[in-house]
């Protein structure tokens, strides 16, 4: 009697959610056999090409029945028949062949899946291996199905047990009950246990804490609006940009090509070609471009080089035997030719020779000047390369005697340690570089290692100190050799320091001196300009300051961010 | 009392179960972002079956054939490589390497036979022979889904390993070398004949190796291509 009325109104439900389902299933069914209907009038483009079709439609068509049961490899969620890929077309041919010779669909799709694997069935075999598979569904429902069961027996139960005098009696199934909410669930508050409070309580508290977060991100009042309706203009807008970025590349790779057709004696006309093709990502041309100005000059190392670095493009990076060949031709001719010499390091690297990739690399870094753009990549490999090499740069330096500082590499490996190691291993290093340098104050490249080494340590004075010792070492250099450029590069970097540390008081002699000197070397370049303006400012000499900085304003081009903070300053003055 | 824990039991398990759901999704997940699962590397129906009979045309002679049988007793790679597979390119310094200590057959798949002697040239020819797969037909037998893909056979032309995708450097330690050397030890003992793969000579894949190398702008090359 008891499991009576539990039954019952289960049943009643069920017909309740039965016939709910008719309703939707309505929904959905007339769409979908709507989009049926077009599908059949509009054929989608065939993968299958006329000449692979078999003469005899019986055949043809169980070879297109078949094709939709194999996988494509390639495109690995479309079916062999719904795939261009090359290979899919193979299979196709292949499912063909063996059925002109009179195999079975099994014995085909076995033939196959023998080969390729279960994988390339898209329905997979009821099989030991796929039991699992093919049971998971049925036992989620079965589980499901009963702990709603259970579930619904024992409120009922429970609800009885509450309520003896009134047992549920539930009219028989009716259309008009569907509108009536289902025996306004009898959930009475002695069926929850605390810990169920405290669970939903807690879920409850996580949804409102992850949509908060969720509003304050993106739905807060003051943000501004952003309809995707009028944000069409700014997407069309970067598409159009980067249509045109790359119509521009296309653009100068056509005007290059007809500069090489007028004048093919001319190597330049080539390297251009090649450099514009580099930029269209079109490696092909820029290989043919390369190779012919390389037979132009007779085998330039230079030239050689750029070669070898297109071909290693060409392939995924790495550099291949062709590319060798060329490096260490360049490399004969030329032994230090950088780009050369970075392939070679990365031959090296890639055949898992760290040592001789480290060596290699750092022959590049010691005939590099210092700003070179390729001094920190290299750096980043070098110690890419000693760290899987584990090679010990330190000590190999000590032994070769250089003066080396910590740089890019003794700071990555310290990025892995803790904090107090860290310090520990980077001061140890700076006191000695710092040492070395008070001895030898002529190493340019000494110097901005440590004054890199202080930024990392937060130490802007030291690093002030540091980068004046670079730059006066840069200064002394230029007598003997054409390094002007590097030397204003080094001052200007100093000075820059010292401007955007505030350090202008503490060093107010070098800064005089560093400033004279650029005003000695320096070809009236636009840092300078605005240094002079801001020392003029800070010496009272207020006039000086506008006179200078409105020469720069006006060498700067109109909008750059720079030119309107310029004038800002200037009116602040 | 049962009565109080059964809702709750209704909430927790399917929690419970989706937790575990979860779980395997970002154990896999996380296993591809750190390089350790390559989802482009398809699960291999042809381990540990035979070759399949494999008899071509000669790139070297044409009038000649070139089969898998006539190399059997002796470890085999035969690498399925084409002049229009950039990724080939990328591991012909690595194959030239492997030629040192084991036979390494070619086949060229789908490729213009002028077009792969030019390959041979420009980027070294490790193979002791290479067939021409014109049609494509030989490489679908092997089960094969892109060039390059390698396959190691053992001295009784077992296929023992498949590797999709170009042998870069970690490839070659981690994997081929690997399993060359474990076979040659099986091989000592077993004795059959022919010539011994790698005279007890460890393998090169002794050192640690890394994940991406640098190429050139320090990004790491792209392994795997189809």
């Amino acid at each position: 009697m008891r499991g009576q009325p539990s039954l019952k109104t289960g049943t009643t439900k069920l017909t309740r959610f039965g016939a709910m389902l008719s309703r939707m299933a309505f929904l959905v069914i007339i769409p979908a056999f709507t989009a049926m209907i077009y599908a059949a009038a509009i054929q989608p483009a065939l993968a299958v090409s006329p000449e692979e079709m078999l003469a005899d439609p019986v055949l043809e068509d169980r070879a297109r029945a078949l094709s939709k049961e194999l996988r494509c490899l390639v495109c690995q969620n479309q079916s062999i028949d719904d795939s261009d890929a090359e290979l899919a077309r193979d299979l196709r041919v292949d499912v063909r062949k063996r059925l002109s010779e009179g195999a079975s669909d099994d014995e085909i799709l076995t033939a196959i899946s023998e080969v390729y694997g279960d994988y390339v069935l898209l329905r997979p075999p009821f099989s030991p291996r796929t039991y699992v598979l093919w049971a998971t569904p049925l036992v989620i429902i079965l589980l499901g199905g009963a702990l709603i069961i259970s579930t619904r027996r024992r409120t009922i139960i429970s609800k009885t047990n509450d309520a003896p005098a009134n047992p549920p009696t539930n009219p028989p199934v009716d259309k008009a009950e569907i509108s009536t909410p289902p025996s306004a669930a009898p959930r009475s508050s002695a069926q929850k246990s605390s810990g169920d409070n405290r669970l939903a309580g807690a879920l409850l508290c996580l949804i409102v804490a992850v949509s908060l977060v969720i509003y304050l991100m993106v739905g807060r009042a003051d943000l501004g609006d952003a309809p995707l309706a009028d944000r069409s203009d700014e997407i069309a807008a970067a598409a159009a940009a980067s249509q045109k970025t790359e119509a521009g590349l296309n653009a100068a790779l056509q005007t290059a090509r007809e500069a090489v057709a007028d004048d093919p004696d001319n190597v330049g006309k080539w390297l251009q070609l090649a450099m514009r093709a580099a930029a269209a990502a079109d490696t092909d041309t820029e290989i043919s471009a390369l190779t012919q100005a390389e037979k132009m000059t007779a085998g330039d190392p230079a030239i050689k080089s750029l070669l070898a670095e297109a071909l290693s493009r060409g392939a995924d990076g790495q550099v291949t035997i062709p590319a060798r060949r060329l490096i260490a031709d360049a490399l004969t001719a030329n032994p230090n030719q950088p780009r050369a010499l970075f392939l070679a390091g990365l031959a090296a690297y890639q055949d898992e020779e760290f040592a001789r990739a480290v060596a290699i690399w750092q022959q590049l870094q010691t005939i590099s000047s210092a700003d070179a753009p390729w001094i920190d990549l290299l750096a980043e490999n070098i110690a890419d390369a000693a760290a899987a090499g584990g090679i010990d740069l330190a000590q190999d330096t000590a032994e070769s005697g250089q003066v080396r500082g910590p740089d890019s590499t003794d700071i990555a490996a310290a990025a892995q340690m803790s904090d107090e190691d860290r310090t520990t291993m980077i001061a140890g290093m700076v006191d000695g570089l710092a040492a070395r340098l008070a001895e030898d104050p002529s190493n340019a490249e000494g110097w901005q290692r440590l004054a890199r080494a202080y930024q990392v340590l937060g130490n802007p004075v030291d690093a002030q100190r540091a980068l004046i010792g670079a730059a006066d070492a840069m200064a002394a250099k230029i007598q003997n050799t054409a390094l002007t450029r590097t030397a204003i590069m080094a001052d200007i970097s100093a000075l820059e320091h010292m401007v955007t540390h505030n350090l202008e008081a503490d060093f107010a002699d070098d800064a005089t001196r560093l400033m004279l000197r650029l005003e000695q070397l320096g070809e009236n370049r636009p840092e300078l300009l605005y240094l002079q303006g801001h020392f003029a400012k800070l010496a009272g000499d207020i006039e000086t300051a506008r006179q200078r900085w409105n020469e720069l304003l006006k060498r700067l081009p109109e909008g750059v961010p720079a030119a309107s903070r310029l004038r800002k300053e200037i009116t602040d003055l | 009392m049962s009565s109080r824990r059964s809702p709750r039991m209704a909430f927790i398990l399917p929690l419970a179960a989706f937790l575990v759901f979860a779980g395997f999704a970002a154990a896999a997940l996380f296993a591809t972002l750190r390089g350790e699962r390559d989802i482009a590397q398809l699960p291999s129906a042809m381990l540990g079956k035979p070759a399949p009979v494999t008899q071509l045309a000669d790139l070297q002679s044409p009038a000649a054939t070139v089969s898998v049988a006539q190399f059997a007793g002796a470890p085999l790679l035969v690498n399925f490589y084409a002049s229009w597979c950039a990724p080939c390119r990328a591991e012909a310094p690595a194959l030239a390497l492997l030629a040192k200590d084991i036979t390494i057959l070619g086949i060229a798949y789908k490729d213009n036979p002028a077009d792969t002697a030019r390959f041979l040239d420009d980027y070294g020819n490790p193979f002791i022979a290479t067939g021409i797969d014109r049609d494509g037909t030989t490489g679908i037998s092997w089960g094969l889904y892109g060039v390059p893909e390698t396959y190691l056979l053992d001295s009784e032309g077992i296929i023992r390993l498949r590797h999709a995708g170009p042998i870069d450097r970690r490839v070659l330690n981690e994997i081929i070398m690997p399993a060359i050397g474990e076979m040659s030890a099986i091989g000592e003992k077993s004795a059959i004949g022919g010539k011994p793969a790698i005279g007890g000579k460890p393998a090169i894949g002794g050192k640690p190796a890394i994940g991406g190398k640098p190429a050139i702008g320090g990004k790491p090359a792209i392994g795997g291509k189809k």
